[in-house]
């Protein structure tokens, strides 16, 4: 039932923000990337609008957005069923007449608003650091933000997913917060390797999660942004968010996740 | 009213639950009496729907848990071993929360039952304190509301005064019996023999997964020529009593 799912997003958003340490914390990660990205561009001292200075300024760019994704929504979806594991809250909670899948709902959706939280904090700090750093961007990306958001929100409920999925699995914050610190490498060793190895992202791989929400702000940054692939590829990162947050339900119906391991 | 028929249930290759068996009339208190491990949280967990028993059968008030475990749970409360409360949340919105997964929406009728919980539970002086800063003996008080805040037809209860001393045992205590005379259905477990002896209208001894004996707590007395309900226990759990293994 919704209702159930919208009362567990509602608390679990009132609980959230009430734990302020982590998500300041949070917002210090996602701030992290432009600031270094203008340090970066000012140490370059103008050099960034060279081609080889401003990919790397770009490539930059892409990994600190994809990270940030992962980076909001992070503790919450530890807390949210890690720590109702920890503190034996869970089996009370499917003991009310609360369905997995309405569990996994509505822990979700408060989940992604912190992940998108995190991105839109990262993409508006970017958006101020390009207007006054030296990197070579076309006037043409405020136009095709749309475009990007349509690529780049998919991605920050892939992320919210992935990580309440891991944080099931999980059963306790410590041991979440292991696996999450190790899921962020994803989204940074991809973007990483894209930078250094551009020509992986052809043909389909530019519609696999990640390597294309990577090749995408690339390409917005530069201005030629496709809406054809940003609206396939939000499609495919849908898609598999929906696969993942069944999985976990299905998890959720386990004895040994409820219960422990006997 | 809860019904039970021959349940069974294996985590593995250990037989937790062998053949448990018992009807727990409404308005009567049905206590399970085992040692630890004898199945007793197992039974519980799967009365309330959220472990599959192997084979047998459960009703509550008609209804199969296995079949329709959120229909059944509707007119069901549980407050088993997991008493987790969120740490960051008071005792007033603890329960709140739990009335509105329980389908309380009403904003005025929620507001009024969770008055009504807090009070009959001598919380109302805690009720704006966040739980984190709570008493084992306060956490059960918030963890028994939870488990009453839709007023269900039915109880059931995992040890409930574990860990609780004497004064703070005596107000779950005393809510059980006041909603016994209402009619509720109520089981609870227990290895405290005086506790089950005092509350329980019926008795169900279980040992090793199975029930061996139940019963009044004269009755069971009296079946195995003891003078108390402890005696009685020992010889219908132990190789010792049962004339050997």
């Amino acid at each position: 039932m919704l209702t159930h799912a919208v009362v567990i997003t509602g608390k679990e958003l009132i609980d959230a923000i009430r734990d302020v340490r982590p998500l300041v914390s949070s917002a210090f990660y996602c701030l992290m990337g432009p600031g270094i990205v203008f340090m970066v561009s000012m140490a370059m001292n103008g050099r960034g609008q060279d081609r080889a200075g401003g990919s790397v300024l770009i490539g930059m760019i892409s990994v600190f957005i994809l990270v940030s994704a992962f980076l909001g929504g992070m503790n919450v979806a530890m807390d949210a069923l890690a720590g109702e594991r920890e503190r034996k809250s869970l089996l009370p909670l499917l003991m009310n007449g609360v369905a997995p899948r309405d569990v996994v709902l509505g822990k979700w959706l408060a989940v992604t608003c912190f992940s998108t939280a995190g991105l839109t904090i990262n993409l508006t700090a970017f958006l101020f650091v390009l207007s006054r750093a030296h990197v070579p961007i076309r006037s043409a990306i405020a136009g095709s933000a749309p475009m990007l958001a349509a690529g780049l929100i998919p991605l920050a409920l892939l992320a919210a997913a992935a990580e309440l999925g891991i944080s099931t699995a999980c059963r306790s914050v410590k041991e979440a917060h292991t696996y999450l610190s190790m899921l962020v490498f994803l989204p940074m060793g991809t973007g990483m390797l894209l930078v250094f190895f551009p020509s992986v992202t052809h043909g389909w791989w530019r519609l696999v999660p990640i390597i294309g929400q990577q090749w995408q702000l690339e390409h917005w940054v530069r201005g030629d942004l496709s809406a054809s692939q940003a609206a396939i590829l939000g499609l495919v990162t849908a898609v598999l968010t929906g696969l993942i947050l069944w999985g976990t339900a299905s998890l959720l119906g386990r004895d040994d996740v409820v219960y422990g391991r006997y | 009213m809860i019904e039970v028929e021959q349940l069974r249930k294996e985590f593995r290759r250990v037989v937790a639950v062998r053949d448990v068996s018992f009807t727990a009339a409404d308005g009567a208190i049905t206590g399970l009496l085992g040692a630890n491990g004898a199945g007793k949280t197992t039974t519980l967990r799967m009365i309330g729907g959220v472990l599959k028993p192997q084979a047998g059968q459960i009703r509550i008030d008609d209804l199969a848990p296995v079949e329709h475990p959120r229909a059944a749970q509707s007119k069901l409360g549980a407050l088993l071993d997991h008493i987790g409360l969120y740490p960051r949340l008071t005792a007033r919105e603890n329960l709140t929360y739990f009335g509105r997964l329980r389908n309380i929406l009403a904003v005025a009728r929620l507001h009024e039952r969770v008055e009504e919980v807090l009070s009959l539970l001598g919380l109302e002086s805690m009720a704006d304190t966040p739980a984190s800063g709570f008493s084992q003996g306060e956490r059960m008080k918030v963890a028994l509301g939870r488990a009453i805040i839709h007023s269900p037809a039915n109880l059931i209860l995992d040890e409930p005064t574990n860990g609780l001393d004497v004064p703070t045992v005596r107000s779950p205590r005393s809510l059980l019996k006041s909603m016994r005379r209402h009619g509720t259905c109520i089981v609870f477990s227990s290895h405290v023999l005086e506790e089950v002896h005092t509350l329980s209208d019926h008795v169900v001894v279980i040992a090793k997964g199975s029930v061996v004996a139940q019963g009044t707590s004269q009755a069971l007395c009296e079946k195995t020529n003891s003078a108390t309900l402890e005696e009685a226990f020992v010889r219908l759990t132990t190789c010792e009593g049962a004339g050997g293994c």
